[in-house]
């Protein structure tokens, strides 16, 4: 279903964007309020719930024993998957998973799988015969804006928590996944003519174009993303990469603290 | 248990839950006679008034009646007609007889686009939820300018108070027009910082309408106007 | 059912693995309003299975042909997410979870005034985010609860519970070893001021006199979470303390 946006939304988020101001009295690049919670699903052998605003997040990876590609015999594989159910907004149909949805979870995919935080070589049991695969799967229950940050997180923050189950699968001892690097990703959106991070669900409504960074614990790039109708120029993402390292440094930090816990 | 609104004995009921015997009482709305018993159909305060039990919903969708007026958006342009949005199930219908401009047939589109937002008033709305918008009359109007906020339905009597007394409250507060629609979409018109402080009040009227605190928290929120400043 | 007798699921005391007594039922709590973009929501926690339900509408029902002209659609989605349970579960709708929505949307369609609403459709979502066997139940509890939290108009609430039958012995609430290797599995939705039935499966083999001791226990499990479901909704209304 495609929302309907009020033409006098348009107009005061081009109004704030001037005054250097938005809805909620953030700054422009203000996040809201993170929280993060690991461990909190009863089956999944990692888990993380997020809370940011009116978004709310969880990821679960399970793990599953598979005979490894004829080409590549001593490597696991990862796989990361969103669903963007009907539960999570009114606007989400039921059906087959939407392009969004593929998008979405493809982008947390590359964010994690090109950082090399998982070694995939780690994930072999017997070579040619037996490896791991992992999947992090990600359920959108609320969709109160920036799904793509607080799912990047869900899924990193779940992934370093996981538990490999090899008691259950008659291949040894449990033990935890040796993850190397915390990818995160950070989101921009275009409202009002400017760029902000972390949209609330109105500021995406009345938006325009988004992009998507991810960046490992060097500051490195792992993926992009430029979602929605609109251009932008080297001199604006200039500007938003800046500010993706510290927010991603700041969440990089949750995570770390999470982890201690 | 704290009441949410003024007056006694307010009881908070669920689906289901038994009110009170039958027998020589009025069944209102939001209740539903069983038996020899009155019981509520929905989540709510009950309330007792002439005779009359009935159940205030604490929370509900927008339903139209002839009448109201309503804050809509545009939704869809035909040759003839306007379907707007105005926050409730169905969408409503603006024909172009009942729009304030003489519109040639085919020409709607000139007047009024998708997302514009218009201040109009509910003509009928027959058993089927046909709905059916009018603009003719004295304010009703285009709206141009100006920011769309929304309060939940069941606060809107909060939001107003008696009288109308908390909404004259909050318009000197802020110093902006503002249009309450009885769809729960709320317009403000007026200058940056007044419709900041607005949005704040809404949100207090989304959080605490149903709280006892609501009062004391608004009049705290008034002396942190932009006129009187936050020091 | 799946195994049968082999497996021992009565300790010696006569307690059942988990230490619970044979009429009692696993912990449950119960959270309304949760989702912040829904109309209505609640999280039930019954032992280790978690729901969670939002509740969107009345809104127009499309496609036109689901449209009913003298009253509203409930239309339910069960879903299990991928983690939910041992093994993952491929996304998607499967024939259980279609049976499931399909009795549960029933269900609800016999409590919700749906009269009130002709046209109109009411989007009912239960994702079990945490499986260990009475999710059905679970999900029922939670759609009951959100949809009185949307303040949609309903004549009673429905409460989702379960007894069965192990090693010859009739329990209420099955976990997950009693489901799995046990001898019936008698899930329903009570009424819980009515006292009627508006959900009702059973598989295995139940004696009359089985059949009538399970529903008793049922009937005493609806009366303690129906207070739960109560004490969830007010709690979240009543503005708390100050």
């Amino acid at each position: 279903m495609v929302e309907l946006v009020p033409t006098l939304l348009r107009q005061e988020l081009a109004r704030l964007a001037e005054a250097d101001q938005r809805l909620d009295g953030r700054g422009q690049w203000e996040g809201r309020d993170v929280s993060l919670e690991v461990d909190c699903l009863y089956n999944a052998e990692g888990s993380a719930k997020v809370v940011m605003g009116k978004t709310i997040v969880y990821a679960g990876v399970k793990f599953e024993l598979r005979t490894p590609w004829p080409d590549r015999p001593t490597q696991g594989s990862l796989m990361c998957g969103a669903e963007l159910r009907p539960v999570a907004h009114r606007k989400y149909e039921p059906g087959p998973p939407s392009p969004e949805s593929i998008e979405l979870g493809r982008v947390v995919d590359r964010g994690i799988r090109e950082s090399g935080c998982i070694d995939m070589e780690s994930l072999c049991i017997v070579p040619g015969e037996k490896v791991w695969g992992v999947m992090i799967d990600i359920h959108v229950l609320s969709d109160g804006g920036n799904i793509f940050d607080a799912c990047g997180l869900a899924a990193i923050a779940a992934l370093r928590t996981a538990i490999v189950p090899a008691e259950r699968f008659d291949v040894g001892e449990d033990y935890k996944l040796k993850v190397n690097g915390t990818p995160i990703m950070s989101s921009f959106t275009r409202v009002g003519g400017r760029y902000i991070y972390d949209p609330s669900e109105e500021e995406e409504l009345g938006g325009d174009e988004r992009i998507h960074i991810t960046l490992g614990d060097e500051g490195h790039l792992h993926s992009l993303q430029k979602g929605l109708r609109g251009v932008f120029t080297p001199a604006e993402f200039a500007e938003i990469f800046e500010v993706a390292h510290q927010r991603c440094a700041d969440l990089r930090t949750l995570v770390a603290n999470q982890e201690g816990n | 248990m704290s009441n949410g609104q003024n007056g006694a004995e307010l009881r908070l009921v669920t689906p289901g839950m038994a009110i009170g015997p039958s027998a020589g009482i009025r069944v209102g709305s939001g209740a539903l006679a069983q038996n020899d018993t009155i019981i509520a159909t929905r989540l709510g305060w009950v309330k007792e008034f002439n005779n009359t039990v009935s159940v205030d919903p604490i929370n509900s969708a927008y339903m139209p009646r002839s009448g109201d007026l309503i804050v809509a958006t545009v939704a869809e342009v035909r040759n003839n007609l306007w379907f707007m949005n105005i926050n409730g199930p169905f969408q409503g219908l603006l024909p172009m007889s009942l729009a304030p401009w003489k519109v040639e047939f085919g020409a709607a589109r000139q007047h009024m686009g998708i997302g514009d937002v218009v201040l109009a008033r509910v003509q009928e709305v027959d058993e089927c939820h046909n709905v059916v918008l009018t603009m003719k009359g004295v304010g009703l109007r285009r709206l141009t300018q100006g920011s769309l906020h929304s309060v939940p339905i069941n606060h809107l009597d909060r939001l107003r108070g008696e009288g109308n007394a908390t909404l004259q409250r909050l318009r000197d507060a802020c110093d902006c027009r503002i249009i309450v629609g009885e769809n729960g979409k709320v317009w403000v018109d007026g200058d940056a910082e007044g419709t900041a402080w607005a949005r704040q009040a809404f949100d207090l009227v989304r959080n605490s309408g149903h709280k006892d605190t609501f009062e004391a928290d608004l009049t705290a929120l008034e002396k942190n106007t932009p006129k009187n400043g936050d020091a | 059912m799946g195994g049968y007798g082999d497996v021992q699921l009565l300790r010696d005391d006569g307690l059942r693995l988990d230490g619970r007594k044979l009429d009692e039922m696993r912990p449950v709590s119960i959270e309304a309003g949760i989702l912040p973009a829904a109309d209505g929501s609640a999280m039930v926690t019954h032992g280790l299975n978690v729901a969670v339900a939002a509740v969107y509408g009345p809104m127009e029902a499309h496609p036109r042909k689901i449209q009913r002209q003298d009253r509203a659609v409930i239309d339910v989605r069960y879903n299990m997410a991928p983690f939910s349970t041992g093994d993952r579960i491929r996304p998607g709708y499967n024939r259980r979870s279609r049976e499931i929505s399909k009795v549960t949307a029933e269900a609800l369609e016999s409590v919700v005034l749906v009269e009130r609403y002709p046209r109109s459709k009411i989007r009912v979502e239960i994702e079990i985010l945490a499986a260990e066997a009475g999710t059905r139940c679970a999900g029922i509890t939670a759609a009951a609860v959100a949809l009185a939290d949307a303040g949609i108009p309903m004549r009673d609430l429905i409460v989702g519970v379960a007894s069965g039958k192990v090693e010859d012995t009739v329990v209420l609430d099955l976990d997950k070893a009693e489901d799995n290797y046990g001898q019936a599995d008698l899930p329903v939705g009570i009424l819980p001021n009515t006292g009627e039935i508006a959900f009702l499966q059973m598989d295995g083999d139940l004696s009359p006199d089985e059949y009538n001791l399970a529903m008793e226990y049922n009937f005493k499990a609806a009366a303690e979470i129906h207070e739960i479901m109560v004490d969830a909704l007010k709690r979240r209304y009543e503005g708390g303390e100050n």
